[in-house]
Parts: structure tokens; C-alpha cells; sequence
């Protein structure tokens, strides 16, 4: 080869933009979790069946869309209370943050206490997860989105505590973005559930 | 963000947070998931024609909630989680879509009960 060559790094020159390459990592992640939640889908999409109910509940028995409808709301407003923090990020309240913060983790603990009395409702009936393929498909893929909110939540309390001691570094500026990311991709995925679990099993 | 901006709060991210955005997101959400709550409850469709019109409706809800709440576009801030998203559409999509195909097809040819209870289910 001939000619100047071309510069492709420069060691100890500018870095990347931190806060930018974290939260595109995590948003990498979350594409890769989406496809995990779209072979519980497929996996789901197949036992619902009355052949896999093996003579047990069937779609029909165990989704109540209206219940289910309450859960929508307390996620979307869950994940607006987290936006309107983002909001009072930008404004640089501390205070703001930390109560959009502690309503969105309210209303995420609404959603889950939602999901656990569903449940247990159907416990309560006998409609356990090992009465057949079907029921076994449709507590994993709930519970799973279940576990994701319930890990949200422990995020969400973590970052109250940073936000209240540390203030707004970087580090805990990149992390509340994340966790936006996260949270309203839970909203997402629910609404997948509603719809193809709970809207479609009622019919 | 300013080449040498070390203020977090000034960064591209942080500074897209819009309160009518995220409020226009929440409420088109919601909308359009107590539509198609309203159109399974009222009974009007059949299967296939209820199964098309809350897919159609998931559809909306999820556009919505990628451009108000996750606020992708073709930016420079947010093009790479555009693109990756545009690409793990079709793989989710097709994950789902040809397991469903391929069992609707293996059911019939290996399963000897299946044609004693075929058509008192909702399989895919």
C-alpha cells in the first residue's frame, strides 16, 4: 500500500461518549431479551391447546382480560411516572426524580400484587403450573415478565438511594437511562401478553 | 452533547425527555389496548377477523410506545437503537410465526387424538 494512511485510533486520544455506549449496550441486551420472550411466546403459541390442557383449564379458564386490563394501566402509568422523572432530569430536581421515581415503583408493586392475587386465584381453583403443558407455558411466560417487573422495582429503589446520595454524576445519570429503557420495555412486552394471551384466550 | 461537555444533564439522551411526548404515549397506549379490550369483550368478530383486529392494535400500541416513550428516530443519538430494533423485528416475528406454522402442520400428522379434539381449541 501507498499514501498517507488513514487514522483509525488514536491511543489516549478523545473517548467515546460513555453515557452513550452504555445505554446502546443495554439496549442490545434488551433486543436479546425480547428474543427469549419470543420463544416463550412460540412455546406458548403451541401448548394452547385443548390437547395440551390434558383435560385441565384451558386458555379460556384461566385469562381474564378485564383483570388483566387493571395490570395494563398500572404498567403504562407506571412507565409514564418513570418518564415524567426523566422529565425532572432534564430540569435537574433531585426532588422531582425521586418522586417520579417512587411512583412509578408504587405502581409497579400495584402490578405485581395484581399478578400475585391472579394467581393465586387460580391456585385457589386448583389450576396449578404441572396440572398440564398448557398451564405449565402460561405461569412461566406471566411470571417471567412477573420477575422482570420485580426486578425493575429493586433497580428502581437502588436508584432512588443513588440519586438521593450521589446526586446527578454520570454514573448514576447512565443508570437512571438504562433503567428508563428497561422499565418501558416491560411495557412493551406486556402488552404483547395482554394481547396474545389474554385478549386471545378469552375468545 | 457539547465535545467537551462533562455535565451529564446536557447529554442528547437526557435532553430528549418531553412531558407531551411521554403523555401522548401513555394515552395512545391505552387507548388503543381498551379498543381492542372492548372489540374481545363485545364478541362482534370472529376468530380469525378478532385475532387480526387486536394484532393490528398491539401494532399501534407498540409504534406508539417506540417513537413517544422510547423516542427512536433517525437521529444520531438514536439511529444504531433504530437499526438494531428494525433487525431483531423480523427474527422475533419469525421465531414465533414459523414454530406456530410448524406445529399447526405437525399436529394432524403425529398426534392420533388430535382430530377428536381438533377445532375445540384456539392453537396458533
Amino acid at each position: 500500500m501507498s499514501g498517507a494512511q488513514p487514522v483509525l485510533w488514536l491511543p489516549g486520544g478523545e473517548e467515546h461518549d460513555p453515557i452513550a455506549n452504555k445505554t446502546f449496550g443495554f439496549w442490545l441486551y434488551m433486543m436479546s431479551d425480547a428474543l427469549i420472550f419470543a420463544a416463550l411466546f412460540a412455546a406458548y403459541g403451541v401448548l394452547d391447546h385443548r390437547f395440551n390442557a390434558a383435560g385441565g383449564a384451558t386458555a379460556r379458564q384461566v385469562a381474564h382480560p378485564v383483570d388483566a386490563f387493571w395490570q395494563t394501566l398500572a404498567v403504562f402509568a407506571s412507565v409514564l411516572a418513570y418518564s415524567l422523572a426523566m422529565v425532572k432530569l432534564k430540569a435537574g430536581s433531585r426532588l422531582g426524580v425521586l418522586l417520579g421515581l417512587g411512583a412509578a415503583a408504587l405502581l409497579g408493586l400495584v402490578f405485581i400484587g395484581l399478578e400475585i392475587a391472579d394467581f393465586a386465584s387460580l391456585i385457589g381453583q386448583g389450576i396449578t403450573p404441572e396440572r398440564s403443558g398448557f398451564l405449565s407455558m402460561f405461569f412461566v411466560l406471566v411470571a417471567v415478565h412477573g420477575l422482570h417487573m420485580l426486578f425493575g422495582l429493586l433497580w428502581i429503589a437502588v436508584m432512588m438511594a443513588q440519586v438521593a446520595l450521589k446526586g446527578f454524576t454520570t454514573e448514576v445519570v447512565t443508570r437512571l437511562l438504562t433503567l428508563r429503557l428497561f422499565w418501558t420495555f416491560q411495557a412493551s412486552i406486556w402488552v404483547c401478553v395482554f394481547v396474545f394471551v389474554y385478549l386471545r384466550g378469552a375468545f | 452533547m457539547p465535545a467537551h461537555s462533562t455535565d451529564p444533564l446536557l447529554h442528547p439522551e437526557v435532553r430528549q425527555a418531553s412531558i407531551l411526548a411521554y403523555g401522548a404515549g401513555f394515552v395512545a397506549s391505552t387507548v388503543f389496548m381498551a379498543i381492542a379490550l372492548v372489540i374481545t369483550l363485545g364478541r362482534v368478530l370472529p376468530y380469525l377477523g378478532l385475532l387480526a383486529a387486536i394484532s393490528a392494535l398491539a401494532m399501534l400500541a407498540l409504534l406508539a410506545q417506540v417513537v413517544l416513550l422510547f423516542r427512536l428516530d433517525l437521529s444520531e443519538t438514536q439511529l444504531w437503537k433504530t437499526v438494531s430494533l428494525a433487525l431483531v423485528i423480523p427474527l422475533f416475528v419469525l421465531s414465533i410465526g414459523l414454530t406456530g406454522w410448524m406445529f399447526h402442520t405437525l399436529y394432524p400428522r403425529t398426534m392420533l387424538h388430535f382430530m377428536a379434539v381438533q377445532g375445540s381449541g384456539s392453537m396458533m
